[in-house]
């Protein structure tokens, strides 16, 4: 059984996407407990669409266990769409077949939470979003697992695989990336990829980005001010007035 | 004629209040359409509402009856709950037939779970978690959150094909209700691609509901929230304390505290876990995601102690305390009592 799980460098400091870090974990934690189950061992690939920093990414990868990396090297770039990135990260699945492809529920920065969804419509594959539980052993054909909604209500669901699987944090605690797994992952090599080694037509977004904006204020929000006692001081005294403590 | 297409949420067999925001938000853009652009009146784009179901009649009539528009029950032989797999297929054979501008659902599990493959379906173009619905000289454009709630992100979908939305729930306020201008429903039958329902890759099992004992959560007129500032499992014992000083409260937490196993469930705030609306809410190092927010923005009063004074949560507060929360909450505790 053959894995794949997308994952996103965020923020400033550079680190992986949080729910990408829990769909690393899911497939780690898939290969350690089906070994025995499925007719093939499992391997765990992962895939990057990003500029070159996000190497650090891979590494951190590797360290937590992952098998092959690929890295779609990109331009910098303020607006990188969904649709886009989806087509991308589908070609690096079509060369290989794999049973399984993981994403997190979105990503930190863009929170868009369509590219799963999007790469299960180019693949033809069944997909399911914000999933909480996948129910092992893996026996090979269909996958069991639970989707989360609002207010504590779960789906339960059994996908035909290959599939897409979006998956949401509280599923697992990502591990660590462990010392022998770090020493290793320096001697593994990052399968780097263009744009142009991918796209067999160049692909357009089919949205732009024409601004940034502070979003507006819903409360009025006073500022406290003073030393932190001097805080608390005034903190308590509005809620002597209102008669709450 | 253009239609703007609004597709209703509906779960366990019943609408969903979010389907009245979706029509609000759908009037909003058909409003700023015959506004911006001098068509004649009856090339106006007309809101349709499309039901999917087994038996989408009573629905689609209701639907109709409270919102006065089109509405089309989508009928699919076999249907029994949502599955992503049924939704685009027969979504998508019906709406290839009509000639959208714009398909609305709700940013909700639903919704963010077949929106974006019905819009590829569709070779729409996509556009999820929207916030505002604005618009200038060259056409209408929208809002979404990026970078952790910090910043909203405009964005123009191609004018040259249509649009797929997934608005925010909470955002879009319903109009109210027009009763007695039922306008025409149609049912339309449509069959899940060649096979039947029960041949779809995706299996639905059964819906399940996380126990959740929340009373403590619903009944307290002060909240002590706890989020990730408080960095330590630990530390939760502080805010326990620290709610422990007002008569009437209850602990609360954002989701990954309890993702995390440092408390139960039950006190998660937000979409995903409980809504609240006490007299006081008191976030302690919770940074302000739209899926807490949502969880408290009925709130009387919104107080924030947070070490980063741009965190969103101070745009949704009423009193802001830049502080590490833990110094704040020891000074809090060691004040001199003034009385
Ligand atoms: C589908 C979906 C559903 C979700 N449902 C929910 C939900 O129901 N409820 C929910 O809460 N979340 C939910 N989330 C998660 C949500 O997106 C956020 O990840 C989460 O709310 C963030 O929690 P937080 O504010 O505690 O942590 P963070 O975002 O990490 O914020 C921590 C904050 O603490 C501050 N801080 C750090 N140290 C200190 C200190 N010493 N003193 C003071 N401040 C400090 C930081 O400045 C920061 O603002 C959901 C996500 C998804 C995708
Ligand atoms: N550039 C990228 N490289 C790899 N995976 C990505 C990338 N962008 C998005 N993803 C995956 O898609 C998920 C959802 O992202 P988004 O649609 O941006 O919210 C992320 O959690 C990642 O798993």
């Amino acid at each position: 059984m053959k894995i794949l799980v997308c994952i996103k460098q965020v923020g400033d400091d550079g680190d992986m996407n949080r729910f990408d870090a829990h769909a690393l974990e899911e497939a780690l934690f898939i290969k350690e407990h089906s070994d025995n189950t499925m007719p093939e061992p499992v391997s765990v690939d992962i895939v990057t669409a990003g500029p070159s920093t996000a190497e650090k990414i891979i590494r951190r990868a590797f360290g937590m266990g992952a098998d092959r990396g690929f890295h779609i090297v990109t331009e910098n770039s303020d607006y990188i769409s969904s649709f886009v990135t989806a087509f991308g990260l589908s070609a690096v699945a079509k060369k290989t077949s794999y049973d399984l492809i993981l994403t997190g529920i979105m990503s930190e920065d863009m929170m868009a939470g369509q590219t799963g969804p999007m790469m299960a419509k180019i693949l033809n594959l069944p997909c399911a979003t914000g999933v909480i539980k996948i129910f092992l052993p893996l026996t090979g054909k269909t996958i069991k697992v639970e989707r989360e909604m609002e207010n504590g209500f779960r789906d339960g669901l059994v996908i035909l695989l290959p599939a897409v699987l979006t998956i949401q944090a509280g599923i697992n605690t990502p591990r660590y990336p462990c010392l022998s797994n770090m020493l290793s992952a320096n001697r593994k090599q990052i399968l780097s990829l263009s744009s142009e080694d991918l796209f067999w037509e160049p692909i357009r977004a089919r949205e732009s980005c024409i601004g940034m904006e502070d979003p507006e204020k819903a409360r009025t929000g006073r500022v406290l001010e003073g030393s932190v006692a001097d805080k608390a001081a005034q903190l308590f005294s509005f809620l002597r007035e209102k008669n709450l403590i | 004629m253009k239609q703007i297409l609004v597709i209703a949420e509906i779960f366990k067999g019943r609408i969903r209040p979010v389907t009245w925001e979706l029509v609000a938000g759908a009037r909003k853009i058909a409003a700023i359409l015959s506004q911006t652009r001098n068509i004649p009146g009856k090339h106006l784009p007309c809101i349709q509402i499309i039901v999917p179901s087994d038996n989408p009649k009573p629905l689609a009539e209701k639907i109709s009856e409270q919102t006065g528009n089109a509405v089309i029950g989508l009928q699919i032989p076999g249907f029994k709950t949502y599955t992503s797999d049924i939704y685009i297929d027969c979504l998508g054979q019906l709406i290839r037939e009509m000639t959208p501008t714009h398909i609305l659902a709700a940013h909700t599990s639903q919704g963010r779970d077949f929106a974006p493959g019905l819009a590829l379906e569709l070779n729409a173009a996509s556009i999820s978690g929207i916030n505002h619905i604005r618009f200038d000289e060259t056409g209408l454009f929208y809002s979404r959150p990026v970078l952790d709630n910090t910043k909203n992100m405009l964005v123009r979908p191609d004018p040259d094909r249509p649009v797929m939305l997934t608005l925010m729930p909470g955002v879009f306020k319903p109009d109210s209700h027009k009763k007695g201008k039922t306008k025409q429903v149609d049912i339309l039958k449509i069959s899940f691609g060649s096979d039947a329902c029960e041949n779809s890759r995706i299996q639905p099992t059964k819906i399940l509901k996380r126990p959740c004992e929340n009373q403590a959560l619903k009944g307290a007129k002060i909240i002590v929230a706890a989020g990730r500032g408080v960095e330590k499992k630990e530390n939760l014992e502080l805010i326990s304390r620290f709610a422990d000083c007002f008569s009437s409260s209850a602990v609360g937490a954002s989701r990954p505290l309890v993702d995390m196993g440092w408390i139960g469930y039950e006190h998660q705030v937000g979409i995903t876990g409980t809504i609240v609306a006490p007299e006081v809410y008191i976030a302690c190092g919770i940074s302000g995601s739209s899926q807490h927010i949502a969880g408290m923005k009925d709130t009387k009063c919104v107080i924030s102690i947070n070490k980063n004074p741009t965190a969103p949560i101070f745009r949704h507060s009423d009193i802001c305390i830049t502080a590490d929360v833990l110094e704040f909450i020891h000074a809090f505790l060691t004040l001199p009592d003034p009385v």
